[in-house]
């Protein structure tokens, strides 16, 4: 069930390589950078050929709008471009069901698997659900006794 | 075209955007919605599409940034923050579908009890629009200094709200000599962009780095996949308990009247509400994930639909931030004089398109989420790096910038991100304190120095 670094970095120096943390998420700065710059020049260059070609095809009135538009594209593209440049450098582990018991997490929750068990028993509602889910016997092993 | 078929069409493209940038976790709603926002406008849709797009893209990315949320334990956005820690419950009992799906369903009820109560609570509060308007200036400069006080920066963020106004006002006025035009989109793209820019300039200070320097990459841990129901579409109302249904009902219903707080301390206080009244860490946390995600939503659009139907004038933290673009996009909008979907819409197209979009979002975003929320996770992950997400945003926001005012708009915007964020991220002055001393500038300065 486990497969560990799903996504690794390839670069010579995989193991000093630094990363800078922006919006929460860790970037390589000098691919951050470059993919900074491609955009901009494709997305105000799509707008600077859009403002060329379309006063020759287009009402006057459109020509801004149209021109918008193609430097949406083309900031798109460069989306698409920046994607399969720079991969992502996220480490991606795809975590087991649970490694610790049921009985455990519930205590580190500072809850009481009994107490737990009860409360779901008795509702008839959640006991339903949980049932539903599956898992009635796990919460039962955990607090039924 | 009719504006029937292009809102349906607007509302589609919203809808499928924003389920799609909704599995990106940790994106800033402002930074986001308001470049697309703008786009929409500036391109000429109608006023009734543009309201559709809004409200698909709304209701879409709330959706989808329940992914992130419940399967990897990080917050989509700001909004889902207070939802982190009943996720997480959940998520190490082996249960990230069932927060996953408690929220969906609970944010899907909020919205629906959300858009009829706001639009009815907005004609109601439209009598008072008058004084609203005639005294617009002094209720921003009032509302900025009370939002300020509520920042995370508290006093420092009351004591820069005059130095801030002086400086919008300066660059303004230059920008203005230079181009003759009251450049406004270029300010709002700046305060959006704040945080995001900051830290990229903070990664090029050699001197300041290392406060975002980290050795490793952001590991993610993801959990296994476990689908329990049938069908493409399940009811949400079969997915809740009656009792959480309710609950989520009231809860929404009550903070679609609250337009005037923040969204996240609303569902916060919400949260805790229901969580009181429930017991054992199965109920509670479901019951909470439920109703927070109704109440994100409902405060959402209720902040939307308020501000804009009855007074015309952006009086809500979510009108100053995300849905700024509605009530101010020059040429097309403006809000001094009012001239915005205010005067566009009736209430009854308010309803109507606000529905369109609400459903469109339902259809797609809904079962996407239910259904195909890990492989998509899974793709956005491997496929799609920060580097170039962050990269789009910068490069759409010169693109606007550029639009609207050439070589003087880029300018202004990466000028006012650098001031804005920096404040922002250093001395805690929040993005809709920025907003508001924005908007109030223009009374505050004349009122003391008589500018």
């Amino acid at each position: 069930m486990k497969t560990e670094a799903v996504v690794r970095e390839k670069t010579a120096s995989s193991t000093s390589q630094e990363y800078i943390e922006i919006l929460g998420d860790t970037v390589v700065p000098s691919r951050l950078l470059l993919s900074v710059i491609i955009s901009i020049v494709a997305s105000l260059g799509c707008y600077f050929l859009g403002k060329a070609i379309f006063p020759a095809i287009a009402s006057e009135k459109m020509v801004p709008s149209y021109s918008l538009l193609l430097g949406i594209g083309g900031s798109l593209v460069a989306l698409v471009i920046n994607a399969r440049f720079f991969t992502p450098s996220r480490v991606l582990t795809e975590a087991e069901t649970s490694s610790e018991g049921f009985e455990e997490i519930l205590l580190d929750l500072q809850a009481d698997p009994k107490e737990e068990y009860d409360l779901i028993k008795n509702d008839p509602v959640t006991r339903k659900e949980v049932e539903e889910l599956g898992i009635l016997e796990t919460i039962k092993r955990s607090g039924g006794k | 075209m009719s504006v029937l078929m292009i809102s349906i069409l607007l509302a589609l493209a919203g809808a499928v955007l924003f389920t799609l940038i909704g599995l990106v976790s940790g994106t800033d709603e402002t930074a986001i919605m308001v470049p697309f926002t703008l786009l929409v406008i500036l391109l000429g849709a109608p006023p009734e599409a543009v309201f559709s797009f809004f409200m698909a893209a709304v209701l879409s990315k709330h959706l989808t940034h329940a992914i992130p949320t419940a399967l990897m334990g990080v917050p989509g956005d700001t909004t889902a923050v207070p939802l982190i820690d009943h996720a997480s419950a959940l998520r190490r009992l082996g249960l990230p579908h069932v927060a996953l799906r408690k929220m969906l369903s609970g944010g899907l009820i909020g919205a629906f009890i959300a858009l009829p109560t706001a639009v009815l609570f907005g004609q109601f509060l439209g009598q008072f629009a008058d004084f609203f308007k005639a005294s617009s200036g002094l209720i921003f400069t009032l509302a900025a200094i009370l939002i300020a006080y509520f920042s995370k920066g508290k006093w420092v963020s009351v004591l820069m709200i005059i130095p801030f106004a002086f400086f919008i006002k300066s660059i303004g006025t230059y920008s203005f000599s230079l181009t003759e035009k009251n450049l406004s989109i270029s300010f709002f793209l700046g305060i959006a962009i704040g945080p995001m820019f900051s830290d990229i300039l903070i990664s090029l200070s050699s001197s300041a780095r290392k406060s975002l320097v980290r050795s490793q990459a952001k590991e993610y841990h993801l959990a296994p996949e476990n689908k329990s129901w049938k069908g493409f579409f399940p009811n949400p109302f079969r997915v809740l308990t009656a009792r959480q249904t309710a609950h989520t009902a009231a809860t929404s219903f009550v903070s679609s009247l609250t337009f005037a707080f923040s969204p996240v301390g609303m569902t916060s206080l919400m949260g805790e509400i229901v969580s009181s009244r429930n017991k054992g860490v199965y109920k509670k946390s479901t019951s909470s994930l439920a109703t927070m995600n109704g109440v994100t939503e409902s405060t959402y659009i209720a902040e939307t639909v308020i501000p804009l139907l009855a007074f015309g004038i952006p009086l809500s933290p979510v009108a100053l931030g995300p849905a700024s673009p509605l009530f101010n996009a020059p040429p097309v909008f403006t809000s001094d004089p009012v001239n915005n979907l205010h005067n566009m819409l009736t209430p009854w197209d308010f309803f109507l398109y606000g529905l369109i979009g609400l459903l469109i979002a339902t259809v797609i975003a809904y079962p996407f989420a239910m259904n195909y929320a890990r492989t998509a996770t899974v793709f956005v992950m491997k496929h799609i790096s920060q580097e170039a997400i962050v990269g789009m945003f910068i490069g759409l926001v010169c693109l606007l910038a550029f639009h609207e005012a050439q070589l003087v708009g880029v300018m202004l915007t990466l000028i006012m991100a650098t001031v804005g964020g920096l404040l922002n991220r250093v001395l805690g002055v929040s993005s809709g304190v920025q907003f508001m001393v924005f908007y109030g500038s223009t009374y505050m300065m004349a009122k003391l120095l008589g500018a």
